[in-house]
């Protein structure tokens, strides 16, 4: 299993980009806060989406928080990602399981 | 466009800023830290600021408004901001601004004079309401107080005790922002010590909702002679219509205040303000005279005038045993 050690964040707020923000956290699983300006119709998607790019990686307790402006899936993922890789200080991250 | 950091220290840098800033009819703060501006052709075209865990000073030039810059500028300032690790931000607007900053993560908590708004991206302020609903006391006179008490002394002492004779229940609120001469930690010790043996009490340690640098930031620029009434009525808005209500305060006790301007001012604020038609039921403001020793009104600035003067004796006239002994031990290691 492996830990979020610090806060931090990946993204921006402009349109088409998502601004996210992981935060440790001891237990309560993955805990996902989204604002986003499609969230009615894809906002189940996309909080699945990033649960699923945060098991990925193996992250069990974590808050992600995120403020989506339409971002599409491929963004999505990449900015949770790096954002999780810079909160766990990694330099050389694990690529197959980035895919 | 290029953004870029500016620490408020640079100022000539700064100066260009300010001059931005008057041209879109905002004041610079001065207690910003670090600006990010955008630069077009070599002129400023938008800029924001950072103030401890607040954001102010946004502006974005009308020729480029409807661009998308807003989302770009804020981008910028909460990666500073994040980086630094201040995740709870506040945010001062105009109230036109309202939706751009919504798009932003920030919700909207209380106004004043259709002038300012004050918005917080977490909102804590629903945790925090409801943390004082659980500290609700019955009865017909709940009384309230705010201080600072830097430091507590026998003014303070009496305002309190006059308070919680005249109510079935007082709530005192300590400021906690560390701002004053003497620590939080401090101030909050020395009233609860102070009041020990008074029962229909509760001391509340302050929060970012009641005068903090987020609610009230000019409150903590005093030796400027600095008072915004804007600011002023921002506090009391909040205080009233989210505050109060949680705890059913009927009565706010203050000071009469001969000395201090920017709290005089606050007082005479305070009145029209919380008695002002509202959703909320009227807050009854009571002024009580000080007490006085040697023909001079007590308080903390004439504590702290004597303590730099090293008079301890005088000293000892004006505050509680437990503020003396800290004056005491406090003078004793900087004299050696």
């Amino acid at each position: 299993m492996s830990k979020i050690l610090e806060p931090a964040h990946a993204g921006t707020l402009e349109s088409s980009d998502v601004f996210v923000r992981v935060v440790p956290s001891e237990q309560n699983g993955i805990e996902i806060e989204l604002e986003s300006s499609v969230s009615e119709i894809y906002g189940e998607a996309i909080e699945l989406l990033i649960k699923e790019t945060a098991e990925a990686m193996n992250i069990r307790n974590i808050r992600i928080l995120v403020q989506d402006k339409g971002a599409l899936d491929y963004v999505i993922k990449a900015r949770v990602q790096t954002a999780i890789l810079r909160a766990q200080g990694t330099v050389s991250p694990d690529w197959s399981v980035l895919s | 466009m290029v953004f870029s950091e500016v620490p408020s220290s640079n100022t000539i840098r700064v100066q260009k800023i300010k001059e931005f800033l008057e041209k879109e009819d905002l004041e610079i703060s001065e207690d910003i830290e670090t600006f990010v501006i955008a630069k077009e052709d070599d002129a400023i075209v938008a800029c924001g600021g950072l103030s401890g865990k607040v954001l102010k000073n946004i502006a974005i030039d009308e020729s480029i408004r409807g661009e998308g810059v807003a989302l770009s500028l804020m981008s910028e300032l909460l990666k500073i901001a994040y980086s630094l690790g201040r995740d709870e931000l506040f945010l001062f607007t105009k109230p036109m601004y309202e939706d751009v900053f919504e798009s932003c993560g920030f919700k909207y908590i209380e106004q004043a004079n259709q002038q300012v708004i004050l918005m917080e991206n977490r909102y804590n302020i629903d945790a925090y309401k409801k943390r004082l609903r659980k500290l609700r006391q019955s009865g017909d006179v709940i009384g309230s107080i705010v201080m600072n008490a830097n430091p507590f002394t026998l003014g303070h002492r009496h305002l309190v005790e006059q308070a919680c004779l005249r109510s079935h229940w007082v709530h005192l609120f300590v400021v906690k922002e560390d701002a004053s001469f003497f620590s939080f930690e401090d101030r909050y010790r020395l009233i609860c010590e102070g009041l020990a043996d008074l029962k229909n009490l509760t001391i509340h340690e302050g929060s970012d909702y009641i005068i903090s640098k987020a609610t009230f930031p000019t409150y903590f620029i005093k030796d400027k002679r600095c008072i915004d009434s804007l600011y002023t009525e921002l506090d009391l808005n909040i205080f009233r219509n989210h505050l109060a209500p949680e705890l059913g305060v009927t009565h706010r006790f203050v000071g009469e205040e001969p000395l201090c301007v920017v709290t005089n001012e606050y007082n005479m604020q305070m009145k029209k303000i919380l008695a002002k038609p509202s959703a909320f039921p009227p807050i009854e403001v009571i002024e009580l005279p000080r007490i006085e020793y040697n023909h001079e009104p007590i308080s903390a600035s004439r504590v702290r005038k004597l303590m730099k003067e090293g008079r301890l004796e005088e000293i000892s006239h004006l505050v509680p045993s437990s503020t003396y002994r800290l004056i005491e031990t406090m003078l004793s290691t900087t004299s050696h």
